[in-house]
């Protein structure tokens, strides 16, 4: 985290300098440092290269609800549009969620990027949103009615207790540090 | 650079808020919950209270070049900065140049999400 902020705060620094700094990294430098700021302790921001910082892992460790004891790991990805478009984010833990796919694929309303309902993307969010959204995956926003996993919200609908079942499973197979 | 504490508060309702607030405002909700939520509330409010003065797509003043003119220092090409401040009907203002590259996505306020039409430009 140490090396990230000297990162940031030089990237700042520079960005006075030289104009030649994106949009993108100009809005990322400012919105990972408010990230860091409110990031809760069961959360965990990763950069793999403190250089590119369009590119990170946010990891989520539950500490309620079905998915408690399992960590998650998101890969963020901020293309250059931002903040026109949202993040891609993907889920790189392989779980058994109504709304995340095995595949990673996550439904998360404000990571559309065409709604008309007011609830998508809008240049006014930010990274603490996507933040948000991710960690209510886990508990408010799950969302057993309109599913990206057919199979594990009929299998809530019919059995909780065999649903539990298998999200343990697949904590237990996948999701243990 | 910073979220300015004196202006972060005062957690009014607002559209923009993503759709987990509304689930997460009933009562079922445990203590620490409620930290948390406060927490988000400042942070996802910080456009609000200052919504006069900043754009809230690039988040600068809507008097100073938005951020995109300051990354191109467009200055340089023009001599003098036109980045101007567009109002739209609903009285939320922007950079004109922010405001342009939204509507292409989608023709709505990011503030209110009212249909977006143009009252008045200018600086
Ligand atoms: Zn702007
Ligand atoms: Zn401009
Ligand atoms: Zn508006």
């Amino acid at each position: 985290m140490i090396t990230l902020s000297q990162r940031l705060k030089k990237q700042q620094d520079q960005g006075v300098l030289n104009n030649r700094i994106s949009v993108r990294d100009r809005l990322l430098a400012r919105e990972l440092q408010e990230l860091a700021q409110v990031l809760p302790t069961n959360c965990l921001v990763n950069h793999d290269n403190v250089n590119d910082l369009s590119s990170f892992m946010l990891i989520i460790k539950p500490t309620e609800g079905f998915w408690q004891g399992g960590s998650f790991k998101f890969g963020v990805n901020v293309t250059e549009e931002y903040n026109m478009v949202p993040p891609i984010v993907k889920c790189l833990t392989r779980l058994w969620h109504p709304n995340i796919s095995e595949g990673g694929e996550v439904c998360l309303s404000l990571l559309r990027q065409h709604s008309v309902d007011g609830l998508g993307w809008s240049p006014t969010r930010r990274l603490n949103d996507v933040l948000w959204g991710l960690l209510a995956l886990f508990t408010d926003l799950l969302n057993f009615d309109d599913p990206l996993n057919i199979e594990a919200a009929d299998m809530y609908r019919t059995s909780r207790e065999e649903f539990q079942k298998k999200v343990n499973e697949y904590v237990i197979k996948y999701a243990i540090d | 650079m910073r979220i300015e504490e004196g202006k972060a508060v005062s957690p009014s309702k607002s559209p923009t808020m993503a759709d987990g607030v509304e689930r997460m405002d009933n009562e079922s909700i445990k203590p620490e919950k409620m930290f948390t939520l406060k927490k988000w509330n400042a942070v996802a409010m910080w456009s609000w209270d200052v919504e006069c003065d900043t754009c809230a797509i690039c988040r600068v003043q809507v008097m100073d070049a938005c951020l995109r003119c300051q990354a191109e220092s467009k200055r340089d090409f023009y001599g003098k900065q036109d980045c101007v401040v567009v109002w739209g009907e609903c009285n939320h203002s922007f950079h004109y140049c922010c405001m342009s590259l939204w509507v292409k996505q989608n023709n709505r306020c990011p503030l209110c999400q009212q249909e977006w039409s143009i009252q008045r430009m200018g600086k």
